[in-house]
């Protein structure tokens, strides 16, 4: 509703615009406006509720309430729905945004299938978040499901890290210069390690989490859309079948691991109690909800090759992780050393060259090199050209959710993710979650507060590689 | 009782901070600040600290190595971690954009260090050399001090200030053994007479009396320079050991003006701090140089400036050891 609520703000919806909120807590239009400018004022990080455009969005919020596997709520949203296009005339175009318990997303779609609602004088699409099944088998039944009721072009499923400006600047840093692209290959580069981490534990998730882990809730679909994105093929156009075209074919390009590859390419962790800045926080077995002797990782590391002439033989480390020192989500592309040291190590330091995007926080990007410290001698040190969304441009960035939505509104699935992703997504880590699942580990593997289990590190340091520090 | 402190937090604060910072001007109109970093500087402040000094000597150093400098302050009446940034600017000459560092300056509780480890982690810079610079004494001699240190490239303390000095050098080379890359101010002290005496002997003639010498005499007056002494004789030690050269070391405490003396049957080199110059002295020859006092601030720019290992360092803190020792026996 913020994402919503900004966009209106922005004026970048139609005077018609309504939304009708639905779950099952019986509330009067009135109490549902009351309570979405409470969710507004409150959650809105850099938007505040002008009371001019709030009075004018609040007009377009109506509410239906009911139980999702009872056909008489569909039947009740399709009157709403042609009150409100009568009333504002909407032309008729509806987007069902499906923010709920991912097992009633088959039943949703069918129960709006069943009323007919899947038709009407306008478009009618169908947004859905993660996760896309547990495994690949469920991620093809959901699809199934849903393309019972509304087509694949009408299904558009949600991964905010998509609609990040820097994920998105991805696409424009690589494809919208020429001094990128003739280096982004396995000739200059070393390897690729892309971290998401969270310096936050589970807090009053811990229920929700011991189902999912790290490997499903963040590398399944957050982790490689990101791999994806950096690694695909340029495409012919930037329309939305050419671009998700190159990154379902770069997901199906990653070499998915025999059991056997498991062990010595995979990581889980879970983090125990630690003392950080002071304060004891617990480990995930203490956190409130989890079972004490849970097996769910809390973090993931894993290592992909992606089979293709630019990529043969290029790692890359993905991991992500809770109670991580720092909450920090980056791609680090370490290129190559120079093919001949002439400084030798009594010239300092011998730091890599490395293209870091900061997707989340302080989205920008850095390229460090070594320069001679200036004075006698030469001395090496590692320096960096940054460039930061916040200061180089003087204009606020859109939320993800701002941008998602307003792609789904206007038709442009281009960040959405598509049936063959998640697919291809699920090949990857089905297999590792197989082995994980049959394993008993020892965990906790580490302190809250730190990088991860040393299975980590040594994971990377027998291909000579370590982890960077973001 | 301390309470918590969120790496988060300090982080969020540091990007507002420059977010406002960058709010002063635009790059096209030459206004606005440039964030400047090379390196994280942590610097571990006791209870004694001077903090207007201690303020002005990283101020001064920033030109040269602009840092993201974290003051760890410790004091004994703090209950809880605190934090506090702000940003230190200058305006270059004849330059229309001031160049601006960040520091952070934590007050925490004595006893607390292990505390303040997890929060350094998180706030160091990114893919930049951290160096820690420990002004305490009883910081260095601690446990957990070993915790931060080996977040470090480098630990810079300075050993002069420690009041025994045969202790500082074995927990130096303690620290040393645990693959910690050290740098003692109290060896920065001696690069300049390192560097005369090694002038001495590029003249052929005065290196063809290096077999000669058969006695170092290292004089020092300041309890301070107790550990610099022995570090000198150490690294004379070594240096006439590589020439095929066996001399007897001694240390004369207590002299008026500190300098050290080779000499043997019939040649003898010497080098005496007279107030801000430097006397050497070959044979009946004499030559003076300009040796103005050092300051916290330059011999820290020299620390800094190189962050790899010193084998002569280490060399000579190995020798010195085996002196301590030898004294002690």
């Amino acid at each position: 509703m913020p994402a919503l609520f900004r966009l209106a703000f922005d004026r970048r919806l139609p005077p018609g615009f309504a939304v009708i909120g639905v779950s099952r807590r019986p509330l009067s239009d009135d109490q549902f406006r009351e309570m979405m400018c409470k969710a507004v004022e409150e959650f809105s990080e850099d938007t505040k509720v002008d009371p001019d455009v709030w009075r004018g969005f609040a007009e377009g919020l109506f509410y239906v309430s009911g139980d999702f596997n009872n056909k008489q709520l569909y039947q009740d949203l399709g009157k709403k729905l042609e009150e409100v296009e009568a009333a504002r005339h909407s032309g008729g175009n509806v987007l069902f945004y499906l923010s709920i318990q991912p097992s009633q997303y088959a039943t949703t779609a069918l129960g709006i299938g069943s009323a007919g609602l899947n038709q009407g004088n306008g478009w009618r699409r169908l947004i859905v978040e993660k996760p896309f099944g547990h495994d690949l088998a469920s991620a093809r039944e959901l699809t199934d499901e849903l393309h019972k009721v509304f087509d694949e072009n009408e299904v558009y499923r949600i991964d905010h890290y998509l609609g990040k400006e820097t994920v998105q600047n991805i696409l424009a840093f690589r494809f919208a210069n020429g001094i990128f692209e003739p280096v982004w290959n396995r000739r200059y580069v070393n390897h690729v390690q892309i971290t998401a981490a969270e310096s936050i534990g589970v807090e009053g998730r811990g229920g929700y989490y011991q189902e999912a882990g790290a490997l499903a809730d963040m590398i399944q679909n957050h982790m490689l859309q990101v791999m994806a994105t950096i690694a695909m093929e340029p495409s012919a156009t930037f329309r939305a079948p050419s671009v998700r075209d190159e990154r379902s074919k770069l997901l199906r390009s990653i070499r998915p691991m025999t059991p056997d590859e498991i062990g010595a390419n995979t990581v889980p962790g879970q983090y125990g109690p630690a003392r950080i800045g002071g304060e004891d926080e617990p480990g995930f077995r203490q956190e409130p909800g989890v079972n004490p002797d849970s097996q769910t990782e809390t973090y993931a590391a894993v290592t992909l090759f992606v089979e293709n002439w630019r990529w043969a033989g290029v790692p890359f480390y993905l991991r992500s992780g809770k109670r991580l020192p720092k909450r920090v989500t980056e791609i680090a592309i370490q290129f190559n050393p120079a093919p001949l040291h002439i400084f030798n190590g009594d010239s300092g330091d011998t730091a890599p060259n490395l293209l870091i995007v900061r997707i989340q926080p302080e989205e920008g990007i850095s390229l460090k090199f070594l320069s001679k410290r200036p004075g006698a001698g030469m001395n090496l040190r590692p320096v960096s050209m940054d460039f930061n969304y916040g200061s180089s441009f003087g204009e606020r960035s859109p939320s993800a959710y701002e941008t998602l939505l307003l792609d789904a509104l206007i038709g442009d699935a281009t960040l959405y993710t598509r049936q063959d992703m998640v697919e291809a997504s699920w090949a990857v880590v089905e297999p590792i979650e197989n082995v994980w699942h049959e394993t008993k580990h020892d965990f906790p593997n580490y302190p809250a507060g730190t990088w991860g289990p040393q299975a980590s590190d040594e994971m990377l340091a027998r291909r000579g590689h370590e982890w960077r520090k973001p | 009782m301390s309470t918590h402190l969120s790496p988060d937090r300090i982080l969020g604060d540091l990007a507002n901070l420059w977010a406002n910072l960058g709010k002063q001007g635009t790059p096209e109109t030459g206004m606005g600040v440039l964030r400047a970093c090379s390196m994280t500087l942590v610097v571990i402040a006791p209870p004694s600290e001077e903090f207007s000094a201690l303020q002005e000597t990283i101020k001064n150093l920033m030109p040269e190595h602009p840092a993201r400098t974290i003051v760890v302050c410790l004091r004994p009446e703090a209950k809880e971690l605190s934090s506090r940034i702000n940003a230190a600017c200058w305006m270059p000459f004849g330059q229309r954009r001031q160049i601006c560092c960040e520091q952070i300056d934590i007050t925490a509780p004595e006893g607390s260090l292990g505390d303040v480890a997890t929060v350094i982690a998180p706030i160091a810079a990114a893919d930049l050399p951290l160096v820690l610079w420990c002004r305490c004494q009883g910081v260095a001699e601690s446990s957990e001090f070993e915790r931060l240190a080996k977040m470090a490239e480098k630990v810079v303390v300075d050993s002069g200030a420690w009041p025994d000095p045969a202790a500082a050098i074995q927990r130096l080379a303690e620290l040393h053994a645990r693959g910690i890359t050290l740098g003692d101010l109290s060896w920065t002290h001696l690069t300049r007479w390192r560097e005369m005496l090694s002038q001495v002997f590029e003249n052929p003639m005065y290196a063809a009396h290096l077999p000669e010498i058969s006695r170092v005499r290292v004089r020092f007056s300041a309890t301070t320079m107790r550990v610099m002494a022995r570090y000198m004789g150490a690294w004379l030690v070594n240096a006439l050991e590589d020439a095929g050269v066996r001399v007897e070391l001694t240390f004369e405490p207590g002299a008026k003006e500190p300098g050290v003396e080779l000499s043997g049957a019939d040649f003898r080199v010497e080098l005496t701090r007279e107030q801000d110059r430097m006397v050497t002295t070959v044979g009946q020859l004499s030559n003076q140089a300009s040796l103005p006092e050092y300051t916290d601030c330059s011999l820290l720019r020299e620390e800094l400036s190189i962050l790899r290992p010193d084998p002569t360092f280490e060399r000579a803190l190995k020798t010195a050891t085996q002196l301590a020792v030898r004294r002690e026996t």
